[in-house]
């Protein structure tokens, strides 16, 4: 080994005082906040997403600008920040404090955790930035929700297949992760909805709102229950309950809850032929949109009306249905898209605007 | 060289920063932010940085004693999660029981890091591939312990994580603080014998230093940092989340070779480790404010970082060649 020099290794160490000198110095100098002159036309707006792998957050991300671009042209938003990456709790945090370090007027927020971000929203509410997170509800005060009602969501293909299995009909479940507050919220109101209409629940199984995942458990509660009406299952896997269900050659007898997705509407439209019948409901990633509208309420200086919010969450309207009725209609607009490809909706700004006093 | 000159050599080696290329790399790396983000000397942008620093900083501390004992531990960003979300669930939003929180999670660190050493040391497995498969038992250890996100840290926490103490963030102070740590351990025979054993363990042995308890002591050490590392996290956080660590296990390794800690074991300090995982979290910032396109962003950070790696690694290529 080389031995260093000693006055080499004091120089360096120098710096390193010295650097901490200045950071000190400027730390002290400078104890005042930034940006809080928010208020104002034109507002910029910050998105933060911490997961990118899948198409559902893909148009959530393009319908986003492609609102923005029409506000921008009115003059009344000026710049989109958008942090979007796969990442965990921290990464999302250091994405938000980017965000407010940009001095946004208002963050966008689809949160990776319910509770986890809750100090770094305090920290944006601070700098008067105002937050509202979509898709997934948090837990801080501080935050306004902008979610769909999960459990109206659930509830409306419960009701459907409570209605074609009938009084003392057997179903099977497939729901996707055990204690997800979103799972929860699902079960719970679909549950509900089973046990009045007298249908039995003859187990739940978890698919992890994957396709594959949701096959593989289908495939082995068809061998465990071969007696069954139907099946209740959420979005992201009715694709791969709809393929064990096939295998099984039992489509006629098996009814399906399905998902406004275009990989399942394919399958379901080859099946009509033979009288295959579903249901489902739009969970639209347009709900960013529906967060950008109020957000330009907000930030107008609006305040909600008493009776659109409850606590802090907003509840948006689930935008429609597919069903037999209007199967045609809907899968003429989005036939040409790929599987993935979730069917979609927002509030017009109008609709927005009537959330508020 | 007799021993005791080498190791006199090293003593000073850790605070000084291991190599001019990483206070370099962090010199660039500030000046860059600074260029692009025109408010990042300013009172939030200042104490958000350090607050989203310390993590980082702390997990790298313990990568760095492991590495210079010789060894690597994939498993620390595991433990993080695994000690966060015990000392969520002992605090349950109550002040009163922070010290005892506190104390569980660097429990469950040093026992986790015990572990490790255990296996690597006595067992002899293979510390990649040991390390790996005790990073499931913990992670799967944490989601017992909190299968879902929740828990509350005393407000109290947070806001004096975020706090400054005349215009000095807390934060910066946290860092501070873990350097001192580190100092101290420095100074201890412990540190010096994981100098020796990472850089030649038969001579080590021949020297009479105890190998294999150095090496558990390296493991229990980088246990320590980890839970270090929790406790900021929670302070970050404000909650519990059973998946809070796992990402931080590769920028620990990363911020350790950027500060120059030679991954063979022996050679380097955690003073560059410090630097490493500030530069780290930086080129994040400088990517986002120089508005790299998002679809692009990653790519541009991971190049980023390679490039940073890269130059990290030149002033140890000359030290190999001939004495100039």
């Amino acid at each position: 080994m080389v031995l260093m020099p000693r006055p080499s290794r004091r120089w360096r160490a120098g710096i390193a005082v010295g650097a901490l000198a200045v950071l000190l110095a400027a730390c002290g100098a400078d104890g005042g906040g930034s940006g809080d002159e928010a208020g104002g036309r034109p507002y910029t707006i910050g998105l933060s997403n911490g997961f990118v792998g899948s198409e559902w957050r893909t148009q959530m991300v393009e319908g986003l600008q492609a609102a923005f671009a029409e506000y921008q042209k009115e003059g009344v938003v000026d710049e989109l920040v958008v942090e979007s990456a796969d990442t965990d709790v921290n990464g999302q945090i250091q994405q938000i404090r980017n965000l407010i370090n940009r001095d946004v007027d208002a963050i966008i927020v689809n949160p990776n955790s319910e509770t986890a971000l809750d100090a770094v929203f305090r920290e944006a509410i601070q700098q008067g930035i105002k937050v509202l997170a979509i898709d997934q509800a948090v837990t801080s005060k501080d935050v306004t929700n902008v979610v769909i009602d999960q459990a109206e969501w659930a509830r409306i293909s419960a009701e459907w297949l409570a209605k074609q299995v009938g009084q003392g009909g057997s179903i099977l479940v497939v729901n996707g992760i055990a204690g997800h507050p979103a799972n929860e919220m699902r079960w719970g109101a679909a549950k509900a909805v089973f046990d009045k209409a007298g249908v039995k629940v003859l187990t739940v199984a978890d698919g992890n709102w994957d396709q594959a995942t949701g096959q593989q458990v289908m495939t082995n509660l068809l061998a465990t229950y071969p007696d069954v009406d139907g099946v209740w299952t959420q979005d992201g896997m009715a694709e791969g309950v709809f393929r064990a269900v096939q295998a099984a050659g039992r489509l006629d007898k098996i009814k399906i809850s399905g998902e406004a997705r275009v990989g399942f509407m394919r399958l379901w439209n080859a099946g009509r032929a033979d009288g295959f019948e579903s249901i489902g409901v739009v969970n639209p990633p347009g709900g960013a949109v529906s967060a950008l509208h109020m957000a330009v309420n907000v930030l107008d200086g609006r305040k909600f009306a008493a009776g659109s919010i409850s606590g802090n969450t907003v509840h948006v309207p689930i935008p429609y249905t597919v069903d037999q009725a209007t199967f045609d209609q809907q899968w003429g607009k989005v036939s040409g898209e790929s599987d993935a490809y979730s069917l979609d909706g927002s509030l017009t700004r109008e609709q927005a605007a009537e959330f508020f006093q | 060289m007799n021993v005791p000159a080498r190791l006199r050599d090293l003593r000073w080696a850790g605070v000084q920063l291991s190599g001019v290329a990483t206070v370099a790399m962090l010199v660039v790396a500030v000046a860059v932010n600074t260029a692009l983000q025109p408010n990042f000397w300013g009172g939030y942008a200042l104490t958000s940085n350090f607050a989203t620093f310390v993590p980082l900083v702390a997990i790298a501390i313990g990568q760095t004693v492991v590495v210079l004992s010789g060894g690597l531990d994939l498993s620390l960003g595991a433990q993080v999660t695994l000690a966060s979300v015990v000392a969520v669930q002992v605090v349950d939003g109550r002040l009163d029981r922070l010290p005892l929180a506190a104390a569980a999670a660097l429990g469950v660190g040093m026992a986790c890091g015990a572990l490790n050493g255990l296996v690597v040391a006595l067992l002899r497995l293979q510390p990649i591939v040991a390390t790996f498969a005790t990073s499931f038992v913990f992670s799967g250890l944490a989601l017992v312990v909190l299968p879902t996100p929740g828990g509350s840290v005393p407000i109290e926490v947070t806001t004096a994580y975020r706090d400054s103490v005349l215009g000095v963030p807390v934060a910066l102070l946290a860092i501070v603080g873990l350097a001192l740590l580190w100092r101290v351990l420095r100074g201890h025979r412990v540190l010096r014998h994981v100098y020796a054993v990472g850089g030649d363990a038969e001579a080590a042995y021949a020297s009479l230093v105890p190998v294999t308890r150095t090496r558990v002591w390296a493991y229990v050490l980088g246990g320590l940092f980890a839970a270090l590392s929790a406790l900021a996290v929670l302070a970050n956080t404000g909650s519990g989340d059973p998946f809070v660590g796992n990402e931080l296990t590769l920028a620990s390794v990363a911020a350790v070779v950027l500060g120059g800690t030679a991954l063979a074991g022996g050679r380097g300090g955690a003073g560059g480790s410090i630097l490493g995982a500030m530069v780290l979290a930086l080129v994040t910032n400088i990517v986002f404010f120089a508005d790299v396109p998002t679809t692009y962003r990653q790519l541009v950070n991971g190049a980023v970082i390679i490039l940073a790696l890269a130059l990290a690694g030149i002033p140890a290529l000359q030290k190999r060649r001939p004495a100039a």
